[in-house]
C-alpha cells in the first residue's frame, strides 16, 4: 500500500507538472495554430480562386479588360479605390464585403459593364461564411506583391502588336518571353491541360513549339497562319481562329493584341518555340 | 422578548468542556459526517492501514453514504491480482467519468450549428487555454472507453462470469456497451469537420435501409432531421451525446454497478465448484476489504492514469481536425469509425438490408440474451470449448470484417487517383503537405527522374509518386508518365500541381488525371490537427 500511495502522490505531482508546461506553452501553441489556421486559408483561397473568380478577375487576379478588375493591385491595396468609391472600412472588409454580397451596380466611370455575383450563401451565393473568409485571406496574401512590384502600365495605343498576324515581328528573347509568361500568369492556364493546352511536352505529345511547327499545315487547321511564328502569334491575339480539339471557343482572353507590344509578343513567341 | 434566539450548541460545550476538547470533539463529529461513518482516530488508522476493530467500523461507510453504498465492503483476495478482472470494468467507469468531466468542459465552448460548430473547434483551439488538451483528452478517452469496454465483455465471457445468477448484469452490460459506441459515434459528428459528415452519413445511411421502404425512410428522417444531415442532424446528435445517451448510461451503469454489490465479484473459474456461487461468501481470511486497500489502490489508479492520458495528449495523440464539411466534396476513401468498420465490412459482402440491419441486430439481440440460453453450469475453461471457441471465432471474424472494412479491400477506384491520393490525401495531411516548404523548389519534375530532383524531399516525393504510378500501368495503359509541377503562386504560397498521364491501349488516346494543391509556408500540418 506504501508504493501505491507514493507512486500515486507522485503521479499527482507529475500531472501538476505536465498541467505547468502546457498552460507555459499555451500561449504560443495558440498563436502557432492561428497562424497556421490563416495559412491553410489562404490554400483553401487560392483553390477558390482558381475555380470561381478567375474567369473574370483574371489569372493571379491581374483582371480581364472588359470583364472585371484586377485584384491583384496597389490601388486596391493601398486604398485609392476604396477612396474612390467612398469605402470608409479597411481593405480586408471591403474584399470580403464585396465577395459575400457581390457589386449590385458596376462603379461608375469604369469600362466593366458586368455586375459581381453575390458568392456568401447568406445572399443566395454558393460559398459558405468560411470560405468567403478564406477566399479573402488569399486575396489579402497578394497585399505584399501588388504593392512591392512596378505597377504594371498598359502599352500605348500605337504600340500594341494588334491582330494582323502578317506583321513583322522584331526579334524575340526567350529569356524575355518567359519572364512575360510567368507575369502575365499564363501557366494559370496552360500548365495542365485541364483549361487551356498545356506548353511543355508531356507523353508523346511534343511542347508548344513542336506542336506549331507543323499543326498550320494539319487539315483541320481553320487558322491564316503559314509559319510557325504566325501560328503562335494568331493564336495570342485571335485565339478564336483555330480551337485545338478538346478546348472550347471563349476560355482565353481575345484582348492580347490590344495589350502587348510588338517585342513583348516576339519575346513570348520565341519562347514558346523553344518549349518543344 | 427576542424575534429571533440564536443558540450556538458549541459555545455549551466549550462551557460545559472546556476550548480545546468541545473543538476537538465538533471536528472529529464533523469528519465521521463526511466520511459517512468514520471518526478521526479511523481515518489515521486507514491511512496507516491498522488492522480494524471489531466490528470493523470502516463497514460503516459503506452502509450510511451513498458513494461506498455502490460499493462492495470487501473482494475475495483472489482478485487481487489482475486476472481475472484485468481491472476492465473499473476502467470503463474511469473513462465513463473522465468523458463526462472532459466533456462539460468542451460544452462551454460549443454550439450545436453548422454555421458555427466548426468554427468552435478553431477557437478551441485557438483561442482557449488548455482547449486542444481537453479536446484531445476527450477524444482519446473516447477511443478507449470504446477498447476499454469490449475488452471488459470478451472477459467477462471468457471467464463465464455472465451465468447464473449474472444474467441480468450482463444484460445491462450489453446495454452499456452499445451506449458506449452510440455515445462514441455520435460525438464523431459535432465538429462539422469533413471527417464527422462522412463517417457519420455513412452510418445513417444504414438506417435508411431498413425495410419496408417507409420505415427506412422515416427513421432515417429520424435520425438526421433532414433527408440529408444538416443543422437538424447535427442537433440531434448533440442532444443524443450530451443528453439522450449519458443519462441510459448512467441508469444502466447504475444498475450494473448495483448488481455487482448484489451477486459480489464472480471469482477465477477455477476457484469454486461446479454450479456453485460463493462470491458472497467470502471467509474472512480471504477477504481484502474496500478500505484502506482498494480505495488506495483505486485512488492510485486515477491519478497514474490521468498523468498518463495528460502525457500521451501532451506529447504524441492529436484529435484529427479535417477541412470544413462539405456536403459537394467526398473524400476518396470514406469509412466509418473503426470500431464500425466491422458493419462496413459486411455491407461489402451483399445485400444492405441483410447484411447491414438484420445480421447486426440479430448479433446484439443473441449477446443480450446469452446468458439465457446458454445455462451450461460450468465456468470452467474445460468445460467450455465450444463456448471458448466461438468466441474465438467470433473476434477473428470481427478482426477479418474490420479488415474488409477498409478502403483496402474490395473497392474499386482508379489507379491514377489513388497514386495522387497517397501524395496528397483527403483525410489526412500525406507526406506532399508535410514535406519541408522550402524544399519544394518551383520547376516540373518527372516522377521517373526522382534522382535528380533538387532537394532531398523532393526525391523522396517523387520516388514515391514513381512507385506509386507503377501500379496505373496495366494491359489497358501504357506509357504512364508522373509529372509534379510547383510554381511560385503568391507571397509564401506555392501551387503544386500532380498529374498521371497514359496511353490507352485499345484506342491509343492519351488520357490524364491531375490534382492540385496550394501549400503555405505556415500551414504547418505536422502539428497534429
Amino acid at each position: 500500500m506504501k508504493w501505491r500511495i507514493l507512486l500515486g502522490t507522485l503521479a499527482i505531482v507529475a500531472v501538476a507538472g505536465l498541467l505547468g508546461m502546457i498552460a507555459l506553452r499555451e500561449r504560443d501553441r495558440m498563436a502557432g495554430f492561428t497562424q497556421a489556421y490563416h495559412a491553410r486559408q489562404i490554400e483553401v483561397g487560392a483553390a477558390l480562386f482558381e475555380n470561381n473568380c478567375r474567369t473574370c478577375h483574371g489569372p493571379q487576379g491581374k483582371g480581364i479588360d472588359g470583364v472585371a478588375p484586377a485584384i491583384n493591385a496597389a490601388d486596391l491595396f493601398n486604398g485609392q479605390r476604396l477612396a474612390a468609391i467612398g469605402y470608409i472600412g479597411t481593405v480586408e472588409d471591403y474584399v470580403r464585403g464585396v465577395v459575400a454580397a457581390g457589386r449590385p451596380i458596376p462603379s461608375a466611370g469604369t469600362n466593366y459593364p458586368n455586375r459581381m455575383p453575390t458568392w456568401s450563401q447568406r445572399y443566395g451565393g454558393p460559398l459558405r461564411e468560411d470560405q468567403v473568409d478564406s477566399l479573402a485571406a488569399f486575396i489579402m496574401n497578394w497585399e505584399e506583391q501588388a504593392t512591392g512590384g512596378a505597377v504594371s502600365t498598359p502599352a500605348a495605343p500605337g504600340e500594341v502588336v494588334g491582330t494582323d498576324i502578317a506583321l513583322t515581328l522584331p526579334e524575340g528573347n526567350a529569356d524575355s518571353g518567359q519572364a512575360l509568361a510567368e507575369t502575365l500568369g499564363c501557366g494559370g492556364c496552360h500548365l495542365q491541360s485541364t483549361v487551356g493546352p498545356a506548353w511543355q511536352a508531356e507523353g508523346t505529345q511534343p511542347g508548344i513549339g513542336g506542336r506549331a511547327a507543323d499543326r498550320f499545315a494539319q487539315p483541320d487547321y481553320t487558322g491564316q497562319a503559314t509559319t510557325a511564328d504566325q501560328y503562335l502569334f494568331e493564336s495570342i491575339v485571335s485565339p478564336g481562329a483555330y480551337m485545338v480539339p478538346g478546348f472550347g471557343q471563349g476560355l482565353m482572353p481575345g484582348n492580347y493584341g490590344g495589350r502587348l507590344s510588338k517585342q513583348d509578343l516576339a519575346d513570348l513567341i520565341a519562347y514558346l518555340l523553344s518549349l518543344r | 422578548m427576542s424575534l429571533f434566539r440564536i443558540h450556538l450548541p458549541i459555545l455549551d460545550e466549550i462551557k460545559a468542556k472546556g476550548l480545546k476538547p468541545a473543538l476537538r470533539d465538533k471536528a472529529d463529529e464533523i469528519v465521521t459526517r463526511i466520511t459517512a461513518g468514520l471518526n478521526t482516530a479511523e481515518v489515521r488508522g486507514v491511512l496507516r492501514n491498522d488492522p480494524p476493530g471489531r466490528p470493523n467500523p470502516r463497514l460503516k461507510p459503506h452502509d450510511e453514504g451513498f458513494w461506498l453504498h455502490m460499493r462492495p465492503t470487501y473482494y475475495h483476495n483472489l482478485l487481487d491480482g489482475l486476472y481475472p478482472t484485468f481491472r476492465l470494468g473499473w476502467l470503463s467507469t474511469f473513462f465513463f467519468a473522465f468523458e463526462l468531466l472532459t466533456g462539460v468542459f468542451l460544452m462551454v465552448y460549443y454550439t450545436p450549428s453548422p454555421l458555427v460548430a466548426y468554427e468552435n473547434m478553431l477557437n478551441l483551439l485557438s483561442n482557449v487555454p488548455f482547449g486542444r488538451l481537453m479536446r484531445d483528452m476527450h477524444k482519446l478517452g473516447a477511443e478507449l472507453m470504446v477498447i476499454v469496454v469490449a475488452l471488459h465483455m470478451l472477459r467477462t465471457f471468457v471467464t463465464g462470469s455472465y451465468k447464473k445468477p449474472r444474467q441480468f448484469t450482463w444484460a445491462t452490460g450489453v446495454v452499456l456497451l452499445g451506449v458506449t459506441l452510440i455515445l462514441s459515434f455520435s460525438g464523431y459528428l459535432l465538429p462539422w469537420d469533413q471527417l464527422s459528415l462522412w463517417a457519420v452519413t455513412i452510418g445513417a445511411s444504414m438506417v435508411e435501409a431498413a425495410p419496408p421502404e417507409m420505415v427506412g425512410r422515416t427513421l432515417n428522417l429520424l435520425v438526421r432531421g433532414a433527408p440529408e444531415i444538416g443543422a437538424n442532424g447535427l442537433l440531434r446528435f448533440y442532444l443524443l451525446h450530451v443528453i439522450g445517451l449519458p443519462l441510459v448510461g448512467v441508469v444502466a451503469l447504475g444498475v450494473h454497478y448495483y448488481k455487482v454489490i448484489h451477486h459480489g465479484h464472480s471469482l477465477p473459474p477455477g476457484a469454486e465448484e461446479v454450479g456453485v456461487d460463493t462470491a458472497k461468501r467470502v471467509p474472512m481470511e480471504k477477504r481484502t476489504y474496500f478500505m484502506p486497500d482498494i480505495l488506495t489502490r483505486e485512488l492510485f489508479y486515477v491519478s497514474a492514469l490521468i498523468a498518463l492520458l495528460i502525457g500521451a495528449t501532451a506529447f504524441f495523440y492529436h484529435a484529427p481536425l479535417e477541412p470544413h464539411a462539405d456536403t459537394l466534396v467526398t473524400p476518396l476513401h470514406t469509412t466509418a469509425p473503426w470500431y464500425f468498420l466491422w458493419v462496413q465490412g459486411m455491407l461489402k459482402l451483399g445485400d444492405k438490408v441483410l447484411w447491414g440491419l438484420i445480421v447486426p441486430g440479430v448479433l446484439t439481440g443473441m449477446l443480450l440474451v446469452l446468458p439465457y440460453f446458454e445455462v451450461g453450469p460450468s465456468r470452467r475453461y474445460g468445460d467450455r470449448r465450444v463456448g471458448l471457441s466461438v468466441a474465438a471465432v467470433a473476434v477473428c471474424a470481427m478482426a477479418i470484417l474490420s479488415y474488409m472494412g477498409t478502403p483496402h479491400y474490395g473497392v474499386s477506384t482508379s489507379a491514377d487517383q489513388e497514386a495522387i491520393a497517397t501524395l496528397l490525401p483527403q483525410t489526412h495531411p500525406g507526406p506532399l503537405r508535410l514535406a519541408a516548404w522550402g524544399e519544394l523548389t518551383v520547376g516540373s519534375y518527372e516522377a521517373s527522374a526522382w534522382a535528380s530532383a533538387p532537394t532531398a524531399s523532393l526525391q523522396e516525393l517523387l520516388q514515391t509518386f514513381n512507385e506509386d504510378i507503377q501500379r496505373v500501368e496495366s494491359p489497358e495503359r501504357t506509357a504512364v508518365e508522373g509529372i509534379m509541377v510547383i510554381e511560385d503562386w503568391q507571397p509564401g504560397l506555392k501551387k503544386i500541381t500532380l498529374r498521371v498521364l497514359w496511353t490507352a491501349t485499345a484506342t491509343g488516346q492519351s488520357g490524364e488525371y491531375s490534382q492540385t494543391a496550394y501549400l503555405h509556408r505556415d500551414s504547418n500540418y505536422g502539428q497534429g490537427e
